[in-house]
């Protein structure tokens, strides 16, 4: 009886730590391929907040209203966070930029041209992009994410 | 044992009449729900539809509008479109038949706020969209607005929302 116990609750805490997640599309190219399949904690961010350099899940429909926080969002975005909150984000001849510095980016491989104004991230914003820059900034969705968007932090 | 049996069917009666009442009184928040999964099903079609069918599902799909709904589409693909009543949406979903072979339109992740006078609700919802000969799916975070119309839960305005903003 206590191993089926046991074992009833680690497949329910399992279930609600970590959400397996296919990767659909070229944004996060060559480190996250299309059709790969990785692992969210959600627990990640309980203890701390997302960091800079880490590859996030991020929910489209915003955390609030009659959603069930237990049920992990069937579609999700995967970036990777540049900015943190209060910081000043611009891309300037493919560099991106954090506060007028310029930030070292050893996952962006293919190097780019892209040039956005700079965006001031509020207080529980965060910059989001993804790898692969190689595509023009108008095809890539990038941006400020809110934190309650951020499901949890993705795993190679 | 005979108390204990008495009150096993207590909780049984109980947890059946709950079901029941919500089956026969489903919150708006369900009736919203279930009005989203039905627009998604009559805004898909398949390759080989019978163009009297096709006609009757158009117009089934505007059903779920207000007479008066906006829609107000944004996407990069698709450029900006407005569209304005139910004529103008059976049009669209007849251009939408004419252009593609078939179509697949899903709401899989949805979140409802219904007023506190239960008259009206907002939907925030994923959409994800497959045309035929597609390999991807496209996915965009949209916002619809229902209003109770009479017994009828109907949307009164459609946008799009830019998840990165």
């Amino acid at each position: 009886m206590r191993v089926v116990v046991w074992a009833v609750l680690a497949v329910v805490g399992f279930k609600l730590s970590v959400v397996h997640v296919q990767v659909d599309g070229i944004s996060m190219m060559p480190n996250w391929p299309d059709k790969s399949v990785h692992w969210v904690n959600r627990l990640a961010y309980l203890r701390r907040e997302p960091q800079r350099g880490d590859v996030v899940a991020i929910r489209f429909v915003p955390a609030d209203g009659t959603i069930n926080q237990l049920e992990p969002p069937h579609v999700m975005l995967l970036k990777r966070i540049i900015g943190l909150p209060g910081e000043t984000v611009a891309f300037v001849n493919g560099q991106a930029l954090i506060n007028g510095e310029v930030l070292d980016e050893p996952y962006e491989k293919d190097g780019c041209d892209w040039n956005c104004a700079p965006v001031t991230l509020g207080s529980d914003e965060y910059y989001v992009v993804g790898d692969n820059r190689a595509m023009p900034p108008e095809y890539h969705t990038h941006g400020k994410c809110e934190r309650n968007r951020i499901v949890g932090k993705a795993r190679l | 044992m005979k108390i204990i049996s008495r009150l096993v069917l207590l909780a049984v009666v109980i947890v059946a009449g709950v079901w029941l009442w919500t089956i026969l009184f489903p919150s708006p928040e369900k009736i919203v729900r279930k009005r989203l999964v039905q627009a998604a099903a009559e805004a898909s079609f398949k390759s080989g539809e019978n163009p009297l069918v096709s006609a009757a599902r158009a117009e089934t799909l505007a059903g779920f509008f207000s007479t008066n709904v906006e829609i107000n589409i944004n996407v990069l693909e698709f450029g900006r479109h407005n569209f304005v009543g139910r004529t103008e949406i059976m049009q669209a979903a007849a251009g939408a038949r004419t252009e593609l072979s078939s179509l697949k339109v899903e709401f899989p992740d949805m979140s409802i706020k219904v007023s506190p006078d239960k008259l009206s609700a907002v939907a925030d919802v994923t959409m994800k969209v497959q045309a035929a000969g597609q390999k991807d799916f496209n996915v965009q975070e949209m916002k619809l607005t229902f209003q109770k119309i009479g017994n009828d839960w109907l949307i009164t305005r459609v946008e799009t929302v830019r998840t990165l903003s």
